[in-house]
């Protein structure tokens, strides 16, 4: 593949995307090491990032539409990845079984990479459509697609990663010409269903108290048990809070991660360390380059030159924008705790192993956009 | 948009979708503002609050010496394990019983009060599960460190009460402050906090502000788990003064020996200087051992003790000086005839009263021990004649009694530095209750009142105070332990954050002795009974000593009523007395409770007190008998 490099492809490359997603994922080392600096976490990730830059070289460089045929290979061996999850090969850690222990491989995490396949089998599905209003049959065959590998992580049980599919099916249909009024409609009865789903849980005791307890720290945190499930919430708004306008750059000695009062600093509460060290300057630098990345990305999107193309990047960058919001809402004390990585941010080499992936294909459509 | 299709205006939906992703990453950033900007310093004080912990340094509690330099209770260092409040916040407290109660040897439902206690008050530092650990369990804390890192051993001061049950009453004993004693807001503005060590009774809670100390604290860095960091700063302690009490160690052992040796085993003595309220000594039996409070309510041994003090019938944690309301019998003629000389029912010069072997009230006969004619009243002191003071009481009537009981404050505490002191109980008392119950206070209560009895209840240090102003020309002063707080230096230097300004010694604060009002020839008539009673074949003939004149007045109180006198009902024995009669030094009050006659139960008592003082005083019983007409 290196091989076919033509003088067009180092041209038309879109380096800022790149420059860009890798800025970010070198804070991301940083903050990592302000969080646990007497730890080997951000070495990890720096090794994580080397191995994904070079899948990233390879997908940037290789032609997004024969990978898309070959989409339902993909899906295939993700859905049998995720089904290994749940064999004896499964490895189990924090209480969740959402691991895999392969010969070669090593320990990955399947739920996290299948994302690819599953957007590549939704965009070769829904890219052949011409044109016109999505049909209930289309929604039935995509919805297909989309459950089984969904089913199989809510089988681990792993409800948070689960969750972060949603927004691929939802980009894919919104984009696929569904009708606004069901649009409306879904919108609709999400605002009347989702309360009335709550009520109905809690007093039937479906939804359990750990659960209750995570979202009622949002809504008010001095009123649960500070050291049970709100303890998350309540430390993760000190720990952002305390950074105030300039954070405390670098002084980690007295920080909330370094004295252990943030769980999980270096993953899923990356982002409060990151406006403790660097405050709302930093943080809001972060956010702004999400928000450039983004645009980027929809850039490379509107000029794709097939609907299936585009519709990958479309669904990368819901997905992505989901992501976001969801950790940092949660770092910020608006949004439940659920274990979702912030994209580039968090450590974890099948995190970032993805995501450089998914900017990868994105890389790629817009390397071809003047084919066709 | 390269891809067109009217149908699904696909430029307008990508638009739509980049639209609400750059809302989302604003309404982080407005909430980032919020918390980070508007919050800020909210928050940074809340992170400062948890993560930096004041350790306190428990100062050492002063010794506490008598009066010629004996020490009576002290300070020693101990090992205690204690539980770290931080670190147990995140544990289930159900899965440490067993393990504390196994591991420490200490008692199971000590454990889950402990727990308890520490989850519920979140003002815990730390709380102390075992005092006074040995090596073994200190092993055993440091061995299990890593599981159970909520404990660890601490080397704290601790109160040793090396006499044990001697003089218990009148220490007292320490302990942690209750939850019920910070709930007063006083007690918290002095800055209490909970598992502060507290003077519990006797001296040791009366100037428990003196003895305490300053404790200092460590300030230190914490994590999550309660785990010390770093230290950021330490503020040593400054321990507190020494304590000097007028207590004469010798004169106490004799009182409680004499106690210990007697019939019932349950009685008073207290010896006092009749010329300034200096309290020598003051014995209560039985009595208890402090140090079973001190360190022993986590073990189980501990704990069923402290269950069988209190419920023990003979009450040892009650000090029947202070605490015990007696019927006084017949020491109360002394009171009564000061005040029948101030009323002006009898003068010094026609002081006779008739006798008449009893008294009949309505178709009841009071009847006396003796048969007296109509003696005067040093004979009716000496011989202790009941009749003459039904009759006097009569004369007096109980408006006069009331006024006597005025005089000498039998209607007020004595004012002593301990605790708990009572008021006596006296027709003043009850007369409002009579008066509401029968409409009249009936005559025969204003006989039995005459002679110390029925409506009549003093405590013994009432009692004492009383009769040792008779020595001293009628001057009433205030019974008291202290003689002097020694100083302290000061801590650290001038202008250090740690400084702790040194603290001046200081002595007993006299206030003016409170004076009986009677004439030198009043005065003197009583003194010449109470002489009587040893000296010249009264009732405590018996102990007469020989170049040391006592003056003294026995008491035989009945408990129950007329005539028995067997059993847990027999009469309480009482001698109360002074001497030199004519040039008191000590003063010595002796009650033994259910024994029978004062005379001969309670006045020999009052005699091995004497001789003990005598054995010590320069010049032995020189000047022992000095007389009015020799002087």
């Amino acid at each position: 593949m290196v091989g076919i490099l033509e003088k067009r492809d180092l041209r038309d490359f879109d380096w800022l995307t790149s420059a860009l997603a890798l800025a970010i994922a070198a804070f991301g080392v940083w903050q990592i090491h302000n969080a646990a600096p007497s730890e080997s976490f951000w070495s990890k990730q720096i090794y994580g990032i080397g191995i994904a830059i070079v899948a990233f070289v390879i997908v940037s460089f290789t032609d997004f539409r024969r990978l898309i045929d070959s989409a339902p290979v993909f899906y295939v061996i993700g859905l049998v990845l995720l089904f290994l999850v749940l064999t004896p090969l499964g490895v189990q850690i924090n209480g969740q079984k959402a691991w895999v222990r392969l010969p070669l491989f090593g320990q990955f995490q399947p739920s996290e990479f299948v994302k690819i396949p599953t957007v590549l089998m939704l965009a070769k599905y829904f890219g052949a459509k011409k044109g016109g209003t999505l049909s209930l049959r289309e929604m039935l065959i995509g919805g297909a697609i989309f459950a089984a590998p969904v089913g199989l992580i809510m089988l681990e049980p792993d409800a948070g990663q689960a969750i972060t599919y949603f927004p691929i099916l939802a980009a894919m249909f919104f984009l696929s010409g569904i009708k606004i009024r069901y649009v409306v409609l879904a919108a609709a009865a999400a605002t009347i269903l989702i309360p009335a789903a709550w009520e109905v849980g809690v007093r039937t005791g479906k939804i359990k108290r750990y659960q209750q307890e995570r979202i009622l720290a949002i809504i008010d945190p001095e009123s649960v048990d500070p050291r049970g499930y709100g303890y998350h919430t309540i430390q993760s708004t000190i720990t952002v809070g305390k950074g105030e306008l300039a954070g405390i750059q670098g002084d980690t000695d007295t920080s909330q991660s370094v004295l252990k009062f943030l769980p999980e600093p270096h993953s899923d509460f990356i982002f409060a360390v990151t406006a403790e060290n660097t405050g709302f300057i930093g943080c809001v630098s972060l956010l702004l380059a999400y928000a450039l990345l983004i645009s980027r990305m929809i850039a490379g999107a509107r000029d794709a030159s097939d609907r299936a193309g585009m519709l990958v990047i479309m669904a990368i960058v819901c997905g992505m924008v989901f992501q976001i919001f969801m950790n940092i809402g949660m770092a910020l004390g608006i949004l439940p705790v659920i274990g979702v990585p912030l994209p580039l941010m968090s450590a974890g080499l099948s995190a970032i192993l993805t995501t450089f992936i998914a900017i990868g294909f994105v890389i790629s459509i817009k390397l071809r956009r003047f084919v066709n | 948009m390269k891809l067109g299709d009217h149908v699904q205006n696909l430029g307008l939906r990508v638009g739509a979708i980049q639209a609400f992703a750059f809302i989302l990453l604003t309404l982080l950033g407005v909430r980032l503002y919020y918390l980070q900007i508007v919050k800020g310093d909210y928050y940074s004080n809340k992170a400062e609050n948890q993560r930096v912990r004041l350790i306190p340094i428990p100062a050492p509690r002063g010794a506490i010496f008598d009066r010629n330099g004996k020490l009576l209770v002290d300070s020693r260092p101990t090992y205690n394990v204690v539980l770290s409040s931080e670190a147990i916040k995140t544990v289930n407290v159900n899965d440490r019983v067993d393990v504390y109660s196994h591991g420490l040897r200490i008692d199971r439902q000590f454990v889950v009060e402990r727990l308890n206690l520490i989850k519920t008050h979140n003002e815990f530092e730390t709380m102390v599960l075992k005092e006074n650990v040995g090596i073994d369990d200190i092993t055993w804390v440091e061995s299990h460190s890593l599981e159970y890192p909520e404990l660890r051993v601490e080397l704290q001061p601790q109160r040793f009460y090396p006499l044990g049950m001697s003089l218990a009453h009148v220490l007292g004993y320490v302990g942690e402050i209750s939850p019920k004693q910070l709930e007063d807001p006083e007690v918290r503005e002095k800055g209490f906090r909970p598992g502060d060590i507290v003077g519990k009774g006797g001296l040791e809670q009366y100037y428990d502000e003196y003895l305490r100390g300053k404790p200092g604290y460590r300030k230190v860095l914490v994590d999550s788990r309660g785990r010390v960091q770093s230290e950021l700063e330490v503020v040593p302690p400054q321990s507190s003064q020494d304590m000097v009490t007028t207590i004469d160690y010798d004169l106490q052992m004799v009182a409680e020996q004499q106690l210990a040796a007697s019939t019932t085993k349950r009685g008073v003595v207290i010896s006092m200087d009749p010329n300034n309220g200096e309290l020598f000594a003051m014995a209560s039996a039985p009595s208890f051992d402090p140090n079973v409070f001190v360190n022993g309510s986590s073990s189980h041994e501990g704990r069923k003790q402290i269950a069988a003090y209190w419920q023990d019938e003979k009450r040892p944690l009650y000090n029947r000086a202070i605490q015990g309301r007696y019927p006084p019998g017949s020491t109360w003629k002394i009171p009564m005839s000061v005040g029948a000389l101030e009323d002006g029912a009898i003068t010094v010069a026609h002081s006779n009263v008739l006798c008449g072997g009893g008294i009949t009230i309505g178709n009841k006969f009071t009847r006396c021990m003796g048969s007296h004619g109509s003696p005067p009243l040093d004979f009716a002191i000496t011989k202790s004649c009941d009749s003459y003071y039904y009759h006097l009481g009569l004369k007096m009537k109980v408006e006069g009694i009331i006024k006597m009981v005025e005089e000498f404050e039998y209607d007020k505490r004595t004012g002593l530095d301990l605790p708990n002191e009572k008021i006596s109980q006296t027709p003043k008392t009850w007369m409002p209750y009579f008066l509401k119950k029968d409409g009249k206070w009936a005559d025969i209560k204003t006989v039995y009142a005459s002679v110390g009895q029925d409506t009549v209840q003093v405590t013994p240090i009432s009692m004492l105070r009383a009769i040792a102003s008779i020595g001293v020309g009628g001057k009433m002063y205030v019974p008291h332990f202290l003689k002097e707080f020694r100083p302290i230096g000061a801590v650290g230097n001038p202008g250090d954050v740690a400084y702790i300004p040194g603290r001046d010694g200081f002595s007993f604060q006299h206030t003016e002795p409170k004076i009986i009002n009677m004439t030198t020839e009043q005065n003197a008539l009583v003194l010449k009974g109470m002489w009587g009673v040893v000296n010249n074949g009264g009732t405590a003939g018996s102990i007469k000593m020989p170049g040391w004149d006592i003056a003294g007045k026995t008491g035989t109180a009945q408990v129950a009523s007329l005539g028995k006198d067997t059993g847990k009902d027999k009469d309480h024995a009482w001698f109360d007395s002074f001497a030199p009669a004519y040039k008191p030094e000590i003063a010595v009050l002796v009650l033994i409770e259910n024994s029978g006659f004062g005379g001969s139960n309670a006045a020999p008592v009052a005699k091995a007190m004497y001789q003990a003082y005598i054995a010590k005083r320069p010049g032995g019983m020189a000047g022992g008998d000095v007389r009015p007409e020799t002087r």
